[in-house]
């Protein structure tokens, strides 16, 4: 499955990263590096930081304390490296409603820098690997959730991004598109692209990711690499750390 | 951001109504305005220094749109920011690698020119008889730079109010307190006859009638020139603080 190269320098590197929100800690100490054409599974319970930990790869949110390394370069310090390196799908995909899907493309486009020529060809390139041409005049706010998904997944892409994030990029999805989404990323992997996936879906971490890191309470608990054959192995890891915090609970009570 | 700003603004069916509606208002009251001084103009023949043209038609104009600039622009202005929170698409312009006062500046610059447009129109008005008669261009161009300065200080305020809120409805309520707020804040002191002091000096109106007559000074522009910089580093200082905060 994996076309990782180990020996290339990290796309993405997080150093003892940490970022507290609404009073209490969402992300604690976290440290990882993905290479080139990785793909990582955050797999955690709800609540257990890794939209958080996503939006601070992205770029939307700062960490209170940690650094984030893309390419070596400081990211905290140069924020506009999201604008070439990032493609970002955050929970939900937000999009303008006004704005029809093709319009939606062409502003995420000059937002990343891409103008003329390029713009078109790699908008028109994405909405055809999507198959969101009969929907390219549509207007966002009509759109389906599953739809929105789509778009929001080709607007992450339209710039060919050297990272990809993707928050839970299975949502609303039919069972069809699960499997073209599973596709679109193992091929972005096979070019080069780093990906990250945050899921609580155990069965979407086996089918596409080459590694798995489990958060729980704002802390990486897990760290290692996926077989496709060891489903039954994973499940039991990721019980084991999310009902270790359950059983805390209910000896606290 | 400008473009995409623009393009949201252009398919919004309120910029289209208000314009409309507004305009339509502005057309009536121009022939009503043009019908009083018509009507006046025998008496006025016996004035050498009589009120002319640009005092009883294009100023009392440019006034009724100021009238109109404390509602519409906060209408126009309360989806900027407040529609982006609404949408969560905030944190999408964050990841583009944009700076909070890039998002502000591009939205205002959006609106300012949406109300560019709504002030030359309006104008075009009174202009288009200009030459059958002799206006007083000073006069006139003093009084467009004073309602263009007010309209970018409304919009300011707007797009500030906008910053603080999920909810455009909100934003725009505010924002219209606001305005009414700074425009009357020295009434008492007028209705007891103080014309100096520190309240009349915060008051809108006090700098925007001196424009209205056709007195420019540094100190009424450098007045609206402070209340935009400041509602604008208020927004940008807001926007931060949403990316700190989360």
């Amino acid at each position: 499955m994996t076309s990782v190269n180990a020996s290339a320098p990290p796309v993405l590197q997080l150093d003892r990263l940490a970022r507290r929100r609404a009073g209490r800690t969402a992300v604690q100490d976290l440290s990882l590096a993905l290479p080139p054409g990785q793909v990582l599974g955050l797999l955690g319970v709800n609540g257990a930081g890794k939209s958080t930990t996503l939006a601070m790869i992205a770029g939307a949110l700062r960490p209170d304390s940690g650094a984030i390394h893309l390419k070596g370069e400081d990211f905290l310090e140069r924020p506009e490296l999201a604008r070439r390196l990032i493609g970002w799908l955050p929970e939900r995909a937000p999009v303008w409603p006004e704005l029809t899907v093709t319009e939606h493309l062409d502003a995420h486009g000059r937002l990343r820098g891409l103008a003329g020529t390029a713009l078109r060809a790699a908008r028109d390139a994405t909405l055809a690997r999507l198959e969101l041409q009969p929907l390219a005049r549509r207007l966002a706010g009509t759109l389906s959730q599953g739809q929105r998904q789509r778009l929001g997944l080709a607007c992450a892409l339209l710039h060919r991004p050297a990272l990809l994030v993707l928050d839970e990029p299975a949502n609303a999805l039919d069972p069809v598109q699960v499997t073209v989404l599973r596709a679109l990323i193992r091929e972005q992997a096979a070019a080069g692209t780093a990906v990250i996936l945050s899921t609580h879906v155990l069965v979407e971490v086996t089918a596409v990711c080459d590694r798995v890191a489990i958060l729980h309470e704002g802390r990486l608990r897990h760290d290692g690499p996926v077989r496709a054959d060891d489903h039954a192995a994973l499940e039991r890891r990721f019980f084991e750390i999310a009902m270790q915090g359950a059983t805390l609970a209910a000896h606290a009570a | 951001m400008f473009r995409l700003e623009l393009r949201r603004l252009r398919v919004q069916p309120l910029a289209w109504v208000l314009l409309a509606l507004s305009l339509a208002w502005l057309g009536w009251c121009f022939t009503r305005l043009l019908g009083d001084f018509l009507a006046g103009e025998i008496q006025r023949a016996a004035l050498p220094d009589g009120p002319g043209y640009v005092d009883l038609v294009a100023v009392p104009l440019l006034g009724q749109l100021a009238q109109l600039a404390f509602l519409v622009v906060p209408l126009l202005a309360m989806s900027t920011l407040a529609g982006e929170r609404r949408n969560g698409t905030l944190p999408l312009l964050f990841a583009a690698g944009l700076p909070a006062s890039r998002i502000v500046l591009g939205k205002y610059a959006v609106l300012l020119l949406w109300l560019l447009a709504w002030l030359l129109l309006t104008l075009a008005m009174p202009l288009s008889l200009a030459h059958a008669t002799t206006p007083d261009w000073g006069k006139l161009a003093a009084a467009t730079l004073g309602i263009a300065l007010m309209l970018a200080a409304l919009a300011a305020l707007a797009v500030a109010a906008s910053t603080f809120t999920a909810h455009p409805a909100i934003a725009a309520a505010v924002a219209l307190l606001l305005g009414l707020a700074l425009w009357t804040v020295n009434l008492g002191a007028q209705m007891a006859g103080i014309d100096d002091g520190a309240i009349n000096w915060l008051a809108m109106s006090t700098h925007e009638q001196n424009l209205l007559r056709g007195l420019v000074s540094t100190a009424d522009i450098l007045w609206f020139v402070l209340l935009i910089v400041v509602c604008l580093a208020l927004a940008t200082r807001r926007l931060a603080a949403d990316k700190e905060r989360g």
